[in-house]
């Protein structure tokens, strides 16, 4: 079973490996001649007003724990799913509580408005 | 040549034989023969981002009414090796204010995740980097990577418009990922397995009448619009949307750091259509396969790129959705109707019914779904669209 | 009654100091100190309803043996238009008191699009609007010394001459000034609060269609506010007009909004015929009808694919659909003036080269193609889901506040304003034709894409029309003092030589006076101000530009939307730079 998941080390290091080199090869390639003007950040050729790191808004925020929430419960969904065939009736109908629960949660963030860009 | 021979657990005999004959252990061999599929697989992907590059602008031309590249090498297949050639000779430039650690980190991991996701492939029956039992999820939990190095690229640059690309990535990529999975679970479901080779194998091999997107039709077309989006594809392609944030999370990158974003952009779109190759179309699927195994690796690919160029229509075709578009399509329409359909494939998929019988009411089943989700759609629509949105009051001086 | 120097005088007996009556448009002199409520009075008073400020500027009258308006150094100069009385124009003069450092009242109660108008006027004549809100340089840089405009601003004044040897000192630094990096960041705007993203969209930026820069403070993608930032692309053409002879200006015209080039020409070439009291033959009038069309349609052809663009991104296929169609314009113009973008085909009297042979039944062959060719962009577009949720809602401009931005075009007719200077104000013998003024209601971006799709069809009506009733005889006018004879009579006149020779060494010369003149561009109203002191060149030549007034309502349009909204207003207002910045 475990030998399953060899080639994927292999590859996971051969990736890294690669993705090393896709990092350090730019800087060596390639000529520099660095000058502050080059290394301002691009603004539509505007020196920029403010540093970009500043409060951002909240609705990206809360997409973000929309997804944790979501995710979590559908990647519990997927073992369920595979041994669907296998399952009694029962296993539906818990899945139906499941799903119940989900859904309540679903129409309460729908009604605060969570998925409304405002 | 029989390209079976690639295969990464029962590599070609020849090899193998070569392998035992030089008195390695078993595990040392099993190693051997890994690495030399990761290569193969390293080298495949890259060259293949090669081709697509191509093939996207050639395609791009000719449904603009232009020609596209046609200058570098025969019908110009050789400009992406130019380009990239060009590119390596460039500036490596770092804002001064850049986060450095995550600034440089994001390209690989951006190259990282879209190779890890190549390794669960199905090229052919036995043509797959790692047949792993869990397959479908490995493929969300590498594609999570994919977002963070497009927020990592974002958040690092100290750029406004990196910052908002970087935002718009959370967006989308994090809500996208909810129906994605929820129309993968679904062929999972019929199928009961991970696998992804499994999922190919499910969908039989009489001439294509076993594939899920003929009884699945809704849940292929969930997916198909999810994987434009977790592809960062037109018309969602509003994370890097030239006309308003300029290139979004890389436009501070230059040179080679950019053409990894760019490769995997690339690639990332192939294996979406990779995967949705495997679960709707059949995968290596095709009639003869079994006669002739290298003929799965042409049907592969072949089906592949018709769902890749589909993509590139579909961005020849369609405006950019705005973020609350974009968000509103997610939530009140794909997520609710995946889930309508999860339930009702499951409760169906119990009812135990004989084979035909069985295919045709899943198939009534994601119709009926799917259009009375469009007719919802369209009435709330057609109210949003017939009245004016006033955003604000204007005030102007009046007598 | 709608007579206004008649109300006027009764509503505000001592107000008006002189009136006059110019090439048919009636000019009331007022005092300044009355100004503000004469304008009130004109905007609002029924039977007069002047509600549309088309220009604002002012004149140095420095060097004008007989001035204008005697007593004041500078005079302000309104054209107003009444846009519920088919464009009826009324010219305000205003005396301005202060000498060398003239004030005047602001009008930006009144009218808000003054607010650029005057800062226009500030910056380039250093007049002082009193009661303006934001009184700053809006073409020139903000350490900008002196007001260029003025008679006594020195002329040249380049370090650098004009043909310069790569020994030349200069060189050694040419090119390292760019990498000066000391400059500091400016500070965010006043208005703009520093907790909310500030952000520099322009000067370049891929959406902004050149090097338009607009501040935007955004809080997370909602716009909070828009400030633009113009200038960029300010070549002076005002200057140079007073410089350069009444013909040679053409060339500079077709510069100004350079999608549009030949209506350019028109506006132009109509207002000097105007100031001469001339007009050109019926074939001319033709051929420029024909002419202004076909440019009003390569302009829309341009608006359509970059708007598309913007909304939809590099992978969209409508800008080359559009652009296929815009070709065969350009290879037309190519046939009968040999250029394509800058054409400067018309003349002062006609236009510079009869048809050839070839051109009509290309142009018929043209014409035949085209309503499909609209028909399939309306395919790709008009019910395309995206396009319309991108679209409907967004950029509203109610007619109220349309008509008070000084917004023209497509733009005011979007907003349900039936207002069209070719219905209005007929110029070109435009009244023989039978075409239509679409207007829509919604006043949002959505409409503004059917009134320019429905003009592009009315305007291929039009040029059809004109080819099919093309008048024989003169291409120009059969006046040596203001065209040159043609090339055979040099050989037999001695006539025709000394006509020749005048025109061409001392240039035609109008009689002394000023006049407004005003047509219906792509873009909207685009008039030309021309004072003339009996010389061979414009004592003053001010330009209004459509897009000038028209981009102004930018902050109306886009406050509260998305920050891809912007894209799409931008789009919409269909702005080119050069028209701008002039």
């Amino acid at each position: 079973m475990m030998i399953d998941y060899l080639p994927l080390l292999i590859l996971f290091v051969v990736a890294a490996v690669f993705a090393a080199i896709a990092i350090i090869m730019p800087s060596l390639i390639g000529p520099k001649n660095p000058n502050k003007m080059k290394q301002e950040p691009i603004e539509s050729g505007m020196i920029p007003f403010t540093d970009a790191r500043q409060r951002f808004p909240v609705q990206y925020y809360m997409v973000a724990v929309l997804f944790i929430l979501f995710d979590i419960e559908v990647v519990f969904m997927y073992p369920w799913a595979v041994l669907l065939n296998k399952l009694k009736v029962f296993g539906l109908i818990e899945m139906g509580f499941f799903l119940l629960i989900l859904l309540i949660g679903y129409v309460y963030v729908w009604r605060k408005g969570a998925f409304e860009w405002d | 040549m029989d390209l079976s021979s690639i295969d990464l657990r029962a590599i070609g005999a020849w090899f193998h034989g070569l392998l035992i004959s030089s008195g390695m252990s078993q595990t040392g061999i099993h190693v051997i023969e890994a690495l030399v599929g990761a290569l193969l697989l390293l080298i495949f992907g890259l060259t293949l981002v090669i081709f697509l590059i191509w093939l996207e602008r050639k395609l791009a031309g000719r449904i603009q009414d232009r020609l596209g590249p046609n200058r570098v090498g025969p019908y110009g297949l050789l400009q992406t090796v130019a380009d990239a050639l060009k590119l390596l000779t460039k500036e490596d430039v770092t804002p001064l204010d850049a986060d450095r650690v995550p600034y440089n980190l994001a390209p690989g991991l951006a190259v990282f995740h879209v190779i890890m996701a190549l390794a669960v492939i199905p090229f052919s029956n036995r043509v797959i980097g790692a047949d792993i039992n869990v397959g479908v999820l490995y493929l969300m939990a590498v594609g999570a990577i994919g977002s963070m190095a497009a927020l990592m690229a974002g958040w690092a640059s100290n750029n406004k418009y990196a910052l908002i690309g970087g935002f718009r990535v959370v967006a989308q990529l994090l809500s996208y990922e909810i129906p994605l999975v929820l129309a993968m679970i679904i062929p999972v479901m019929v199928s009961g397995t991970m696998r992804m080779n499994g999922l190919a194998v499910a969908q039989g091999s009489i001439f294509g009448f076993g594939w899920f997107v003929w009884t699945l039709p809704l849940a292929f077309l969930i997916f198909f619009v999810a994987s434009l989006a977790e592809g960062e594809r037109a018309p969602f392609d509003l994370l890097e949307a030239e006309s308003e944030i300029v290139a979004g999370y890389n436009i501070e990158y230059s040179g080679m750091k950019f053409a990894w974003f760019f490769l995997a952009f690339f690639m990332n779109s192939w294996v979406l259509a990779a995967i949705g190759t495997t679960i709707f179309f059949g995968g290596w699927q095709g009639p003869f396969v079994d006669q002739l195994p290298a003929l799965g690796v042409i049907y592969f690919l072949g089906k592949t790129m018709i769902l890749f160029f589909v993509q590139a229509w579909v961005r020849a075709t369609f405006p950019r959705l705005r973020i609350d578009q974009m968000m509103s399509f997610c939530w009140k329409f794909l997520v609710p109707m995946a889930l309508v359909l999860f339930a009702a494939v499951a409760i169906i998929l119990k009812l135990n019914l004989p084979q035909p019988l069985e295919a045709i009411t899943l198939l009534v089943a994601n119709v009926a779904i799917l259009l009375t989700g469009v007719t919802l759609l369209g009435r709330t629509q057609r109210k949003a669209l017939y009245a004016p949105k006033r955003a604000f009051t204007p005030t102007i001086p009046r007598l | 009654m709608t007579d206004p120097v008649a109300q006027l005088r009764e509503q505000f007996p001592d107000a008006i100091l002189s009136t006059s009556d110019t090439s048919a448009v009636p000019s009331i002199t007022v005092k300044p100190e009355t100004l503000v409520d004469v304008g009130f009075f004109l905007r609002d008073a029924p039977g007069l309803t002047y509600d549309l400020l088309s220009d604002l500027t002012a004149v140095d009258q420095l060097e004008l043996a007989s001035p204008l308006e005697p007593g004041a150094r500078f005079y302000g100069v309104y054209h107003l238009r009444s846009v519920s009385r088919d464009g009826t124009l009324l010219q305000l003069r205003v005396p301005l008191p202060g000498g060398d450092t003239p004030t005047a009242p602001s009008l930006t109660g009144v009218w808000p699009t003054a607010n650029w108008h005057e800062r226009e006027a500030y910056d380039l004549l250093g007049v002082h609007y009193e009661g303006h809100p934001d009184l700053r340089r809006i073409l020139m840089p903000d350490d900008w010394q002196g007001h260029p405009l003025r008679k006594d601003y020195p002329h040249g004044g380049e370090h650098i001459p004009f043909s310069p040897t790569w020994e030349d000192e200069e060189f050694k630094f040419l090119g390292q000034q760019i990498m000066k990096a000391e400059q500091r960041p400016e500070a965010v705007p006043g208005r703009m609060d520093s907790k909310h993203m500030v952000v520099n969209m322009g000067p370049q930026h891929p959406a902004t269609h050149g090097v338009l820069r607009l501040i935007v403070e955004l809080d997370g993608e909602r716009i909070v506010s828009v400030e633009p930032d113009i200038g960029y692309l300010h070549s002076g053409f005002e200057k140079q007009a007073e410089s350069v002879r009444y013909k040679d200006f053409v060339y500079y015209t077709d510069r100004m909004d350079y999608v549009s080039a030949m209506q350019n020409n028109l506006a132009y070439v109509l207002t000097v015929e105007k100031l001469l009291g001339i007009e050109a033959p019926p074939r001319a009038q033709a051929i420029r009808v024909i002419m202004a069309e076909l440019q009003r349609i390569a302009s829309h052809l341009v608006w359509l694919g970059t708007h598309a663009l913007d909304v939809g991104g590099t992978g969209l296929a409508l800008l080359m659909y559009a652009f296929r169609e815009r070709e065969d314009i350009l290879d037309l113009f190519e046939m009968v003036c040999g250029a394509r973008l800058t054409t400067s085909y018309m003349r002062i009297g006609g236009v510079s080269a009869d048809l050839p042979p070839a051109f009509v039944p290309r142009l018929r062959d043209f014409l035949a193609i085209l309503p499909q060719r609209f028909d399939e962009y309306g395919r790709m577009l008009t019910d395309n889901p995206i396009w319309r949720h991108r679209l409907e809602g967004v950029g509203y401009l109610s007619k109220e506040d349309a008509i008070a931005m000084g917004v023209t075009g497509p733009l005011l007719r979007a907003s349900g304003v039936n207002y069209d200077l070719r219905k209005a104000q007929p110029y070109c013998n435009y009244d023989q034709y039978d075409f239509e003024i679409p207007v829509y209601d919604e006043g949002d971006s959505y409409a503004r894409y059917f009134v320019r799709l429905n003009e592009m069809r009315q305007s291929a009506r039009i040029v059809q029309q004109a080819i099919d009733t093309l008048p024989d005889g003169d291409f120009w006018l059969n006046d040596p003092k203001v065209v040159p004879p043609k090339r055979e009579l040099l050989d037999q006149s001695m006539e025709a030589l000394i006509h020749h020779f005048k025109l061409y060494t001392e240039g035609l010369k109008p009689p002394v006076g000023e006049v407004y003149y005003g047509i219906e561009a792509s873009k909207g109203e685009m008039g030309f101000y021309i004072v003339s002191d009996g010389s061979a060149h414009p004592y003053r030549c001010r330009v209004r530009t459509p897009s000038f007034s028209n981009l102004s309502a930018v902050e109306m349009m886009s406050k509260g939307h998305l920050f891809s909204d912007l894209v799409t207003v931008i789009g919409t207002i269909d702005i080119v730079l050069g028209d701008i910045d002039r």
